[in-house]
């Protein structure tokens, strides 16, 4: 059981880089500080470009979860 | 990274899809990308010219191939489309260069709206590429 509540969740299965990014991009926008984003990714190039994006953005990746192909990523919004 | 600028040449649909791409990625992150357009690729900054282009040569033929997987992964398949898209990002802008466009068919006239205008490659080279934090050609 995670730690924190999520506050939205993304759904990108089936896309491909740059659409996960540019739709977390997207997403976190319309979030408040502290909110928290659960991203749904089957791109695997999200593995890297996730949290890259979250050091680069200054938002916090909480958590990272694979499971059968399914990536789910926990971003707090902090900036 | 607070700023790129790139410089596109090449005007293939698949070739053009790269720096498209980069940028979308870069905007994603607040950076600002400037992007000029020259040689033939200055075509793909009018409507027509856009929907114009191809696939060349030995890949030509994997052209409906590469267009239904470019949906498939999410983005637009038509370059207007993407250019679009970057633009509503607020952090693209697009510049034509001024002597690609003589050569090539470009003008005021038939320049898409999303595009900043046609400019010289010296002022761009000077005032962004310059002073970007880097810089891509393709």
């Amino acid at each position: 059981m995670s730690a924190f509540t999520v506050t939205s969740i993304l759904d990108t299965s089936g896309k491909c880089c740059p659409m996960p990014i540019v739709e977390t991009n997207k997403a976190m926008k319309g979030l408040a500080l502290g909110d928290i984003l659960e991203i749904i990714a089957t791109d695997t190039g999200t593995q890297k470009d996730i949290p890259s994006w979250c050091e680069r953005t200054g938002q916090t990746l909480l958590s990272t979860t694979e499971e059968n192909g399914v990536l789910r990523y926990h971003v707090r919004k902090d900036r | 990274m607070k700023s790129m600028a790139i410089v596109i040449r090449d005007d293939s649909y698949d070739k053009i899809l790269t720096p498209l791409v980069f940028a979308y990625l870069a905007s994603a992150e607040g950076t600002q990308v400037d992007m000029l357009f020259v040689n033939w690729a200055v075509k793909a900054l009018t409507v027509e010219g856009a929907a114009s282009l191809c696939m060349d040569g030995r890949h030509a033929a994997d052209e409906a191939m590469v267009r239904e997987n470019v949906a498939k992964a999410g983005l637009p398949n038509d370059i207007y489309e993407i250019l679009k898209a970057l633009k509503s990002s607020g952090c693209v802008n697009f510049y034509a260069c001024s002597l690609a466009g003589a050569i090539f068919g470009v003008n005021e006239s038939n320049l898409i709206p999303e595009a900043e205008g046609i400019v010289g490659a010296s002022w761009f080279l000077n005032d962004k590429a310059a002073k970007a934090d880097h810089c891509q050609y393709f």
